[in-house]
């Protein structure tokens, strides 16, 4: 299989562009802190967009309000990713996005409001569901028609690609805009902090010490395009999406099972639906949220499927911080660059193996190296595990 | 403008739905149906013949009623292990998300978790998988009213790459503040909020099973003319509105009665027998799945009946479109 990718956009915790993120990679700068924009007591780490909403709002030029958090990060991600595009109806475009929290961000106040009877304002539960965060995006890029949502917690941005791909792939569409969006909440930072996997200290994904995960928020989206709209909009093809997979662990609500056995599904299955053998593989982007279970289980599936032959890889979110929906999207934007850039990011704040399974990942940035296909691995709540392979362009 | 013409047909071999009305295990329920009374409850079954008296104590109304609608689907069809769980759900577990919203900005201290372990979307499915060990293709669409249309057309895609028997469907639960936040966005409907769900099993075969096939299925979103994205569904069906015996249609105030709307009617009135599912069902973002179960209910009643078309625009920027066709036509 073999859908092409055109566009990208990123907003996170290390810039609100494309270029930004690749300049924080680069230089190795975490995008990681002390909360500065969300309203909740606790010296919590976090990876925030550096950015208000007033000023999203702004940047953005959005007139019609209440609009959420989630939304807005969506946007800017989504306008970069469609950049200079036209609209045509000989096209049939679409758009997929992927949230956990939807307008959480403003329903939160709300509630806190309400139970306080301090004159909830009922208006901004117009932007609650999740369905709505993608609606807003789509109308302030003028796409109708095939609009659609998924919600799988970790694994929803990259089950969002592989929607995207297949539907371009049984001809249902022409393009299509995929990716994922969260923004930071209370709900979602208390939530981790009762499961007692929230790290006060930063995230240290595959390493012995590993204890929790930071939350970040962000968005990243890319363009998927057949052949016929690409002679149309005559785009150059920044890489290829070629593999795809989504598997159900079953073995326990939030726990990853012991043996990694929905993860290894997901990520032999995508590497049998690219056409590649596992020894193709040159880097992958894991999941590595940094806790002691799913760090464990996703390096169990690692060995499972490559053996003594792990390709590097590394964990991004101590730059960005586990963004939840949108990390799929987010590290598919950042398995692009690695392909167009012949790059690989380091996992930082790593210093000694598992030891059950002494994996170790690459901890220094690299570049000039021949990365041609890249995995990237979700794996979220439900026992929703999901891998996406990219690979570069051949034809 | 999405139109799915699978590369294999999509046949229902099982049908289960949890309601407000005498749905669940009561095939030939359209027939015996009267409209949704103003203080209806939700018609629970016997849950602990489906699911773990442990199990069940934590899990909330969707959360009790879409495992038990999923488990009684895989019965009916005689299906051990479903290719694929596809759930459609407009707002998802909000029982379990206005409890943890309550726990943390009430309680100090150590918070117990499981109410936002169990508030994420993707909890409906992911209980439908644990409690079979199903390993397959694991979905949740949330767009809000078409959430459900989302779910069967990528049932169509999966059936089009070889999976098959896939259980798939939609729920969605109403809890007390929805009644509150209606009346301060003066949003007054004319039939009550409800919960309900509907899940299905689709298989590409037909068999001794199939009760009904799925014909087409298209979204519409941010629909800009409703009767025309209407009249170019059925022209890619090759069928005219005189050939749909019946009009299965939603609004949330009647659609007959107001503006653009009226004239599609106009177009079905002489020939087809029209139906608001939202008037029996009540109102939920969902209820779309009803109605593809009451029309299967009303095809295998009534041999008469060849061709269904289902109308959603429950809500107004969005509009969905199901043709249901019986096995012999």
């Amino acid at each position: 299989m073999s859908v092409r990718i055109t566009g990208i956009g990123i907003v996170s915790a290390i810039g609100l562009t494309v270029a930004e993120n690749l300049s924080s990679l680069e230089n190795s700068k975490s995008g990681i802190g002390k909360i500065q924009y969300l309203d909740q007591k606790g010296d919590y780490l976090v990876g925030e967009v550096k950015c208000s909403n007033r000023e999203l709002i702004s940047r953005l030029g959005v007139k019609s309000q209440p609009i959420s958090r989630t939304s807005l990060l969506g946007l800017a991600a989504a306008r970069e990713a469609w950049g200079e595009n036209k609209h045509s109806s000989k096209l049939r475009t679409g758009i997929i996005s992927a949230t956990s929290v939807g307008g959480m961000d403003q329903t939160e106040h709300f509630y806190r409001d309400y139970l306080n009877q301090n004159n909830p304002d009922f208006h901004v539960l117009k932007c609650h569901d999740s369905g709505n965060t993608t609606e807003r995006i789509a109308a302030e890029l003028g796409i109708s028609g095939y609009i659609n949502t998924l919600s799988t917690a970790c694994s929803s941005g990259a089950n969002a690609i592989m929607l995207g791909a297949r539907l371009i792939e049984q001809g249902k569409l022409d393009r299509v805009l995929v990716g994922g969006t969260d923004a930071l909440t209370q709900f979602t930072l208390n939530g981790f902090r009762s499961l007692m996997i929230y790290d006060d200290q930063w995230c240290r994904p595959f390493d012995e010490s590993r204890s929790g995960l930071n939350l970040g928020e962000g968005a990243a989206f890319l363009l998927l395009e057949n052949e016929k709209s690409i002679d149309f909009s005559g785009n150059e093809t920044l890489c290829c999406l070629s593999g795809w997979a989504n598997a159900a662990d079953a073995y326990h609500q939030t726990a990853s099972s012991p043996d990694g056995k929905g993860a290894t599904l997901a990520i032999q299955n995508a590497i049998e639906v690219s056409g590649l053998s596992a020894l193709d593989i040159s880097y992958i982007n894991a999941h590595g949220t940094g806790t002691k279970n799913n760090d464990l289980s996703e390096s169990v599936a690692l060995l499972n499927i490559f053996g003594d032959n792990c390709p590097d890889f590394s964990s991004t979110k101590p730059f960005t911080g586990h963004t939840l929906a949108a990390a799929g999207a987010i590290e598919a934007v950042l398995s692009v660059l690695a392909i167009q850039n012949s790059i690989i990011f380091p996992n930082l704040n790593y210093s000694r193996a598992i030891t059950e399974t002494g994996l170790i990942p690459i901890t220094e940035f690299q570049s000039n190296q021949p990365v041609t296909s890249v995995l990237s691995n979700s794996f979220g709540f439900g026992g929703n595990n999901s891998s996406l392979v990219f690979s570069v362009n051949n034809s | 403008m999405l139109s799915i013409f699978t590369k294999s047909q999509m046949y229902i071999t099982a049908a289960s739905t949890i309601s407000h009305q005498p749905t669940f295990k009561n095939a030939g329920f359209s027939k015996l149906i009267e409209p949704l009374k103003i203080d209806s409850e939700l018609i629970s079954p016997n849950f602990k013949e489906y699911i773990d008296a442990g199990l069940l104590r934590r899990m909330s109304k969707i959360l009790r009623m879409s495992v038990t609608a999923a488990k009684d689907c895989l019965q009916q069809a005689e299906v051990d292990q479903p290719g694929a769980i596809i759930v459609g759900t407009g707002l998802g577990c909000l029982q379990d998300t206005e409890k943890f919203l309550n726990n943390f900005l009430t309680i100090e201290g150590l918070l117990p978790p499981t109410s936002f372990i169990q508030s994420t979307h993707n909890t409906i499915a992911g209980q439908i998988s644990l409690s079979i060990g199903n390993h397959g293709y694991n979905m949740t669409h949330t767009q809000n009213t078409l959430s459900f249309e989302h779910a069967l057309i990528d049932a169509g895609l999966l059936l089009g790459e070889g999976n098959d028997n896939i259980i798939v469907g939609a729920a969605d639960e109403y809890i007390e503040i929805l009644s509150t936040i209606g009346e301060h966005l003066h949003v007054k409907p004319e039939v009550n909020l409800t919960s309900g769900a509907s899940f299905f099993i689709v298989s590409k075969e037909q068999s001794g099973k199939s009760i009904a096939k799925i014909k087409d299925i298209e979204t519409v979103g941010l629909v800009q003319d409703i009767q025309e994205s209407i009249e170019n569904f059925l022209i890619n069906n090759t069928l005219k509105e005189s050939e749909i015996d019946l009009v299965l249609y939603s609004d949330f105030n009647d659609l007959k009665d107001s503006g653009q709307v009226s004239d599609v009617f106009k177009r079905f009135e002489n020939s087809s027998e029209l139906i608001n599912y939202t008037n029996i069902i009540g109102i939920y973002p969902s209820n779309s799945a009803f109605a593809l179960h009451y029309a299967v209910d009303r095809i295998r009643d009534n041999n008469k009946i060849k061709s269904v078309l289902i109308i959603n625009g429950l809500n107004k920027i969005n509009l969905g479109l199901i043709l249901i066709e019986s096995i012999e036509a």
